[in-house]
C-alpha cells in the first residue's frame, strides 16, 4: 500500500482551490479532474482491499495537537470503503452535471463543491474523534454557502438560517460530547488524553456517562440525516439548494451521519447503545411511517424525494440499532444503495422540470413518457430501486435490515414492513403522476439528449450493476461491520453471539 | 444437455428478447419486435421440452436437481444464491408458462399491430415470461421473492400499458401495491421459516420439515400463513383480489397470459412447492383450503352479474383459482396442478376469443352492447364455445376431469370437507351459467351495428372518435392509446393459429389424467410429491358420483343460461334481480370489498398524511417553533444578505466559544 490517504482526500479541495485562479471552463475541468482522481483511487482501493486483514488499512497516523491528544489519523476498512466510493462517485457525477449548466460566479460555486467533497471524505476516513467532528462540521459549511448564494433569492436566507440553527445545535452537542469522551476516557484509563477511536474503544466508560454522551451524538446524527422529528430544516433546506447541490447533499451527507453511529457510537458506547436501542428503533420506525405519509401527500417532486429519504434513513437507523451483524450490514449496504438511487432521482427531477417550464410540481406534470422513452425507462429503474423491489440491491439491503430487526425485535420488524408497502405507493405515485396519465398543460416532452444522458446513464448503470451482485458490497464489509456492532450485540443478545 | 442447463437457457431466452427489443427500439421496425419476442418464447419452450426429456431420462430418485451460479447475498445468517431447482413440478410449470406464452405472443403479433407501443409491448411481455420462469425455477426463498416481485412489476407495466388512460394507471398502481403486500407476506413468512431452518434453500428447508413441525410449530404456522398472504395476493384470493378485475384495463393478450394462464396461478405453485411444510401445519393448510373455497364461491356470484365481458372472465379466473388453491391446500396436489394446466388452456382461449370480439366492437367491453356475432365471427364463436364447454366442465372437455378431481379429494377427506364439496358443485353450476350467459349474449340474437358492419362489408367497425370505454374520455390514438386498427381472429392468421391450437388443447388436455384410464400426470409429478404423507384413494362410488354430478350440473347451467339469455333476452334475470334487491346489490357491488379496503386502509393512511401536513409540518416545520428563530434572524436579514460569510464567522465563533467552555469545564474537572 503506497498512496497515502491524504492525497485522495485533499485532491478535490486542492483542485477546487487552484480552480479559483483559472478562467472559465478550465476551472470546472480541473475540479472534475480532481474528483475523477479520487474516484479512480477509491475504485482501486476497493479492488485492492483485503477482506481478511484485521482492522484498518492504508493508515495514516500523525499526532496533530499533542497537548490535546488529537491525531491526524485516517484509515479505510469495510465500514467506510463503499461509502467513500459512493461519495467520490456521486460528487463526480454531480460536478459533471453542474458543469453543464451556467452559474453566476462559477469558479466559486465549484470551489465550494470541491471543498465539500474533501470534507465528506475526511469525515468518512477520520479515525480520530476530534478529527471526525471537525470534518463533520466542515462539510456543512460549503452547503450553507451553496444554498445561500445560489438558492432562490426570496427564501434562501430563511432556509439556511433554519438549517444553520438546527445543525449548529447538533454540532455543539456533538463537540461537547466528543471532548467529554476524550477527557473521561483519559481519566478512567489513566493514560494521556487521546481521541483516536482505537484508544477510545479500549476503555469502556461507566454506563451513566455513556448515556448522556450517546444522546448528544444521536441528536447530532439524527438532525443531519434527518430523522423524524428532527427534520424541521429539511423542506426549506431542500427547496433552496440548486438541484446538483441537493443531489450530493441528500445522497452523501445523510450517510455520513448513519456511518457515525457505526463508527463512533456503537463501538465506544456499547452499553448506552444497548440501553437506548428501543428508543432508536422507535425513532427509526417513526421516520419510516411519517416520511412515507408525507412523501405520499406532498406535490413538490423534490420534497417527495426528501421525505422518502427520511423514510429510507429510518430503515438504516433500524438496521444499525438491530445491534447485530445482519442489520448493520444491511444498513451500510442500504446507505450506499440509497445514495445511488436518490442522486439520479434528483437528476430526473431536474430533467422533468426542464420539460414543464421549470415547474417541479407534480400536478403540472404528466404524460412525459410518450416522447421520452429512454428517460421513462431510466426513471422506472430508479423508481423500482427506490421502492426496494426484490431483485434490486436495495432489496438485499432492506432484507438484511428487516431480518436483523426481526431477530432482535419482532414487533418492530412487523410494523417496519408496512414501510415497504408505503414506499411502493409514494414511489410509483411520483412516477405515474410525472410520466404517465394525461399530458400536463405546460408539458413539452422530449427524450434526453446525449449530454443529459452523460450524467444520468452512468448513475443508473451502477444501480443495475449492483442489482446483480449485492454480494460484492456485502462481502468486503462484513468483518469490519461485525466488529463494529460486536460489543453492543454482546450486551443485548448474549446467547446469539455465544453460539457464533 | 442436462435439465439444469436447459432450464438456464430457457430463462435466458425471454430475457434476451427483452433486451434486444428494449435496446433496439429505434432500429427495429414493423412487426420485427413481435417476431423477436415470439421466437424468443418459442426457443424457451423448446428448452423446456429438452429439460423435460432430459429429466425423464434420469432415475425417478434423481429428478430433483439444483444448480447455482454464484452467491447473490450471503452473510453469516443468510445464504442467498442464484440457484434454480429443476424437478417435475418446475418443469410442468415451465412447459405451461412457455407453451401458453408462445401462443399468446403469436396472437399479439397480429392483435397489437397498429399500436404505438408495439415494441414496448413485446419487451414487457418477454420480461414477464422471464420473471415467471424465475419464479417457478427459483431454488431458494430469496430468488422466489425476486421472481415474485418481478412478475408483479411486469404485471403493473402491462396493466398500465396504455398509460395515458388514468383508469389504466390507477388499476396498475392498485395491482402493484397489493402485490407488494404479497411480497411482504412472502418475505416475512420466509423470515419465520429461516429463523429455525437457518437456510433459505428449498431442499435444505424441506429436509428439516419434520423437525420444524415438531419443535417450532408456532413459527412454522405463522410463516406458512404469511406465505399464504403472498399466494393470495398474487392469485387474487379474498381479500386481496380487488386488483384482478381492474387489471382488465390492460390489453387483452395481457389478460390472457398474466391474469388467466400464468401469473395468477403462482399462488397455487407456491403451495404445491411448499407442500412438505404445509403437511406439518394443519392450521395453515386449512386457512388455504377455506379461503380458496370462499373465493371460488364469492367470485362466481359476482361473475353472474358483471356486465363487462373481460371482467366476467376475470371473476371466473378468480373462482377457478379458488378451486386450485383449495385443492393444493388440502393435499390434492396433482389435481390442483392438473386444473392449473387445463385452466391455462381454456381460459387463455376464452380471453383470446373475447379479445377478438372486443376488437370487432372497437374496444367496447360492455356485454350488454354485444349482440349477434355468431354469423359475423364463426371462428371466434367456435373457440368461445369450446372454451365455454371446458370451463363449464362438460365431458369430455379438459375442465371436466380436472375440476372433478379436486372435488373428489374433498369427498375422500370427508368431515367438514363435504361442505367444500357441496360449495364446489354449486359453484360449478354458477360457472356454467355465467360462462354461457356471455356466449348467448354476445353471439346470439339480432346482429348489432358492429356485427352487421362486419357481415355486410367484411370490415371491422370503427368508432368515429375513440373514447376510453371506462370513463368516456376522448382518446388520441396517436399517442399510446389502443391503436386505430382492430384485429379479429377471422382476419388475422396468427390469431387464428394461436386460438386453434389452444382450442385443441382445451378439448383434449384432460387426457393426461383420466380416472381409471391414464395416470401420466400423476406418475410424472411423483418425484416431487414422493415425500408427501397425504394419500388419497378414491372409492369408485364417489368417483362416479362426482363425474355424473359434474356433467349434469354443467349442462344444467348451460340450459339455464339458454333459457334466460338464449331463448329470451334476459327478462327473467331482470325480474329475479328486482325481486332480490339485497343480493343483487351485494353482487353488483362485488361484496363491497373495494369499499372495505378503502375504508380500512386507504383512507386512514391518506388522513394521516394530511394530518401530518397540516399539523406537524405546518406548526413545527414552517410555523412558530422553528419559524421563531428564523423570524428573528430575518429582521437582520439585510445585513446577512449583504455579507453571506457572516454565517461563517458566527458559526466559527459559536463553535469556538462552545468548545472553549466545554474544554474549560473538563480541564477543571480532571485536575
Amino acid at each position: 500500500m503506497s498512496l497515502p490517504l491524504s492525497i485522495p482526500l485533499w485532491l478535490p479541495a486542492a483542485a477546487a482551490f487552484l480552480g479559483l485562479f483559472l478562467p472559465g471552463v478550465a476551472s470546472r475541468v480541473l475540479v472534475i479532474l480532481g474528483a475523477l482522481g479520487t474516484l479512480a483511487w477509491s475504485i482501486w482501493a476497493i479492488l485492492d482491499f483485503e477482506r481478511s486483514a484485521k482492522g484498518l488499512q492504508d493508515v495514516t497516523d500523525q499526532v496533530w495537537i499533542k497537548q490535546l491528544g488529537i491525531h491526524y489519523k485516517l484509515g479505510v476498512d469495510g465500514l467506510n470503503l463503499f461509502l467513500i466510493a459512493l461519495a467520490a462517485f456521486i460528487f463526480l457525477a454531480c460536478l459533471v452535471w453542474a458543469a453543464m449548466k451556467e452559474w453566476e460566479n462559477a469558479s466559486l460555486f465549484f470551489f465550494f463543491l470541491g471543498v465539500a467533497e474533501s470534507a465528506v471524505l475526511g469525515a468518512l476516513m477520520a479515525q480520530d474523534l476530534a478529527l471526525f467532528v471537525l470534518f463533520f462540521d466542515l462539510m456543512l459549511l460549503p452547503f450553507l454557502f451553496l444554498a445561500g448564494i445560489w438558492g432562490p433569492e426570496a427564501t434562501r436566507v430563511a432556509a439556511i438560517t433554519k438549517l444553520f440553527i438546527y445543525t449548529l445545535v447538533g454540532s455543539l452537542l456533538m463537540l461537547a460530547a466528543a471532548i467529554a469522551t476524550g477527557v473521561l476516557v483519559a481519566q478512567h484509563s489513566g493514560n494521556d488524553i487521546s481521541f483516536a477511536f482505537s484508544d477510545l474503544a479500549k476503555t469502556p466508560l461507566p454506563k451513566g456517562s455513556q448515556e448522556w454522551i450517546f444522546l448528544c451524538f444521536a441528536a447530532a446524527f439524527l438532525v443531519k440525516m434527518p430523522a423524524f422529528p428532527f427534520h424541521g430544516w429539511m423542506p426549506d433546506g431542500y427547496r433552496n439548494m440548486p438541484l446538483p447541490v441537493l443531489a450530493v447533499f441528500s445522497a452523501v451527507l445523510s450517510k455520513v451521519a448513519a456511518y457515525g453511529f457505526l463508527r463512533v457510537v456503537l463501538p465506544i458506547f456499547p452499553d448506552a447503545s444497548a440501553h437506548f436501542q428501543d428508543l432508536m428503533l422507535v425513532l427509526g420506525l417513526g421516520s419510516i411511517l411519517y416520511g412515507s405519509a408525507m412523501a405520499f401527500t406532498t406535490s413538490e417532486a423534490r420534497l417527495v424525494l426528501g421525505y422518502s429519504s427520511i423514510a429510507q434513513l429510518g430503515f438504516i437507523v433500524l438496521g444499525i440499532f438491530a445491534l447485530n451483524g445482519d442489520g448493520a450490514q444491511g444498513a451500510i449496504l442500504q446507505a450506499v444503495n440509497h445514495g445511488l438511487v436518490v442522486a439520479p432521482a434528483f437528476v430526473i427531477v431536474a430533467y422533468l422540470a426542464e420539460r414543464t417550464h421549470g415547474s417541479e410540481d407534480i400536478r403540472d406534470m404528466g404524460g412525459i413518457a410518450f416522447r421520452a422513452p429512454v428517460l421513462a425507462t431510466l426513471f422506472l429503474i430508479v423508481t423500482f430501486a427506490n421502492l426496494a423491489m426484490p431483485g434490486s440491491s436495495n432489496f438485499a439491503g432492506e432484507f438484511l435490515i428487516l431480518l436483523g430487526v426481526f431477530h432482535s425485535k419482532l414487533v418492530i420488524a412487523a410494523i417496519a414492513f408496512t414501510g415497504v408497502g408505503l414506499a411502493a405507493v409514494y414511489s410509483l405515485r411520483l412516477f405515474i403522476r410525472t410520466m404517465h396519465n394525461r399530458v400536463g398543460a405546460e408539458v413539452v416532452s422530449r427524450d434526453i439528449s446525449f449530454r443529459e444522458g452523460l450524467v444520468l446513464v452512468p448513475l443508473v448503470a451502477v444501480i443495475v450493476a449492483l442489482a446483480f451482485v449485492p454480494q460484492f458490497a456485502l462481502k468486503k464489509g462484513a468483518p469490519s461491520i461485525d466488529r463494529a456492532v460486536g460489543k453492543a450485540q454482546l450486551i443485548t443478545q448474549p446467547e446469539i453471539t455465544a453460539v457464533k | 444437455m442436462s435439465p439444469t442447463t436447459a432450464a438456464w437457457l430457457a430463462l435466458a431466452c425471454p430475457l434476451a428478447g427483452t433486451i434486444v427489443n428494449g435496446l433496439g427500439y429505434k432500429l427495429i421496425k414493423g412487426k420485427v419486435p413481435g417476431i423477436i419476442g415470439t421466437v424468443a418464447l418459442a426457443a424457451a419452450f423448446v428448452f423446456a421440452v429438452i429439460a423435460l426429456l432430459s429429466l425423464q431420462g434420469r432415475g425417478a430418485e434423481h429428478r430433483q436437481l439444483v444448480s447455482s451460479l454464484y452467491d447473490y447475498a450471503a452473510t453469516g445468517t443468510i445464504d442467498a444464491k442464484l440457484s434454480i431447482l429443476v424437478d417435475p413440478l418446475s418443469i410442468l410449470m415451465m412447459l405451461v408458462v412457455t407453451g401458453v406464452s408462445t401462443l399468446i405472443h403469436l396472437y399479439s403479433l397480429a392483435y397489437m399491430s397498429g399500436d404505438r407501443g408495439y415494441t414496448r409491448f413485446f419487451a414487457y411481455l418477454n420480461f414477464f415470461v422471464f420473471s415467471m420462469l424465475l419464479l417457478v425455477l427459483a431454488g431458494n426463498f430469496f430468488l422466489l421473492i425476486v421472481g415474485w416481485a418481478f412478475v408483479g412489476a411486469a404485471s403493473y407495466l402491462l396493466i398500465s400499458f396504455w398509460y395515458r388512460r388514468t383508469t389504466a394507471t390507477s388499476a396498475g398502481i392498485k395491482a402493484f401495491v397489493i402485490n407488494v403486500v404479497g411480497d411482504i407476506g412472502l418475505t416475512l413468512g420466509a423470515f419465520f421459516i429461516l429463523k429455525n431452518s437457518h437456510t433459505l434453500d428449498f431442499l435444505g428447508t424441506f429436509s428439516q420439515a419434520k423437525a420444524l413441525g415438531a419443535n417450532h410449530h408456532g413459527d412454522l404456522t405463522a410463516g406458512l400463513i404469511l406465505l399464504l398472504v403472498g399466494a393470495f395476493a398474487k392469485s387474487a384470493q379474498l381479500p386481496f383480489h380487488t386488483w384482478l378485475p381492474d387489471a382488465m384495463e390492460g390489453p387483452t393478450p395481457v389478460s390472457a397470459l398474466i391474469h388467466a394462464a400464468t401469473m395468477v396461478t403462482a399462488g397455487v405453485y407456491l403451495i404445491a412447492r411448499m407442500h412438505p411444510l404445509f403437511e406439518q401445519s394443519v392450521a395453515a393448510a386449512d386457512v388455504g383450503t377455506i379461503i380458496g373455497a370462499v373465493t371460488l364461491f364469492v367470485a362466481a356470484t359476482i361473475g353472474m352479474v358483471v356486465t363487462d365481458l373481460k371482467r366476467v372472465i376475470a371473476y371466473s379466473t378468480m373462482s377457478q383459482i379458488g378451486y386450485m388453491i383449495m385443492g393444493v391446500s388440502s393435499g390434492a396436489y396433482v389435481a390442483g396442478l392438473f386444473h392449473l394446466m387445463t385452466h391455462a388452456f381454456f381460459k387463455a382461449l376464452l380471453f383470446m376469443s373475447a379479445g377478438s370480439i372486443i376488437s370487432a366492437m372497437g374496444g367496447e367491453q360492455n356485454l350488454n352492447k354485444m349482440r349477434g356475432f355468431k354469423k359475423a365471427m364463426p371462428f371466434t364463436y367456435g373457440c368461445f364455445i369450446i372454451g365455454g364447454l371446458a370451463l363449464a366442465g362438460v365431458p369430455p372437455f379438459s375442465g371436466f376431469f380436472s375440476k372433478d378431481e379436486i372435488l373428489l379429494v374433498q369427498a375422500q377427506i370427508g368431515g367438514w370437507h363435504w361442505i367444500l364439496y357441496v360449495v364446489g358443485y354449486v359453484t360449478a353450476l354458477m360457472t356454467a351459467f355465467y360462462t354461457w350467459r356471455m356466449i348467448f349474449r354476445a353471439f346470439w340474437g339480432e346482429p348489432n351495428e358492429q356485427a352487421q358492419t362486419l357481415i355486410d362489408t367484411g370490415h371491422v367497425w370503427h368508432a368515429h372518435e375513440p373514447t376510453n370505454p371506462n370513463n368516456g374520455e376522448v382518446e388520441d390514438t396517436d399517442v399510446g392509446f389502443p391503436g386505430p386498427e382492430h384485429h379479429i381472429a377471422e382476419q388475422a392468421l396468427p390469431m387464428k393459429l394461436a386460438m386453434g391450437t389452444l382450442a385443441v388443447l382445451a378439448t383434449v388436455g384432460g387426457i393426461v389424467l383420466i380416472p381409471k384410464t391414464t395416470t401420466w400426470l400423476d406418475s410424472f409429478l411423483e418425484p416431487t410429491f414422493a415425500s408427501s404423507s397425504v394419500v388419497h384413494q378414491a372409492s369408485d362410488g364417489k368417483l362416479v358420483l362426482g363425474l355424473v354430478l359434474g356433467a349434469v350440473l354443467g349442462l344444467l347451467g348451460i340450459f339455464i343460461a339458454y333459457t334466460i339469455y338464449g331463448k329470451a333476452n334476459g327478462e327473467i334475470a331482470q325480474g329475479l334481480q328486482a325481486r332480490l334487491p339485497v343480493l343483487q346489490r351485494l353482487f353488483v357491488n362485488k361484496w363491497y370489498f373495494d369499499e372495505l379496503i378503502d375504508f380500512a386502509i386507504a383512507r386512514p393512511f391518506a388522513w394521516f398524511g394530511r394530518f401530518g401536513q397540516q399539523t406537524f409540518e405546518r406548526i413545527f416545520v414552517n410555523g412558530a417553533l422553528i419559524g421563531g428563530p428564523s423570524t428573528l434572524v430575518r429582521a437582520g436579514s439585510a445585513a446577512v444578505r449583504a455579507v453571506q460569510s457572516g454565517f461563517l464567522r458566527a458559526y466559527a465563533a459559536l463553535l469556538l466559544v462552545g468548545a472553549g467552555v466545554v474544554i474549560l469545564y473538563f480541564l477543571i474537572q480532571s485536575s
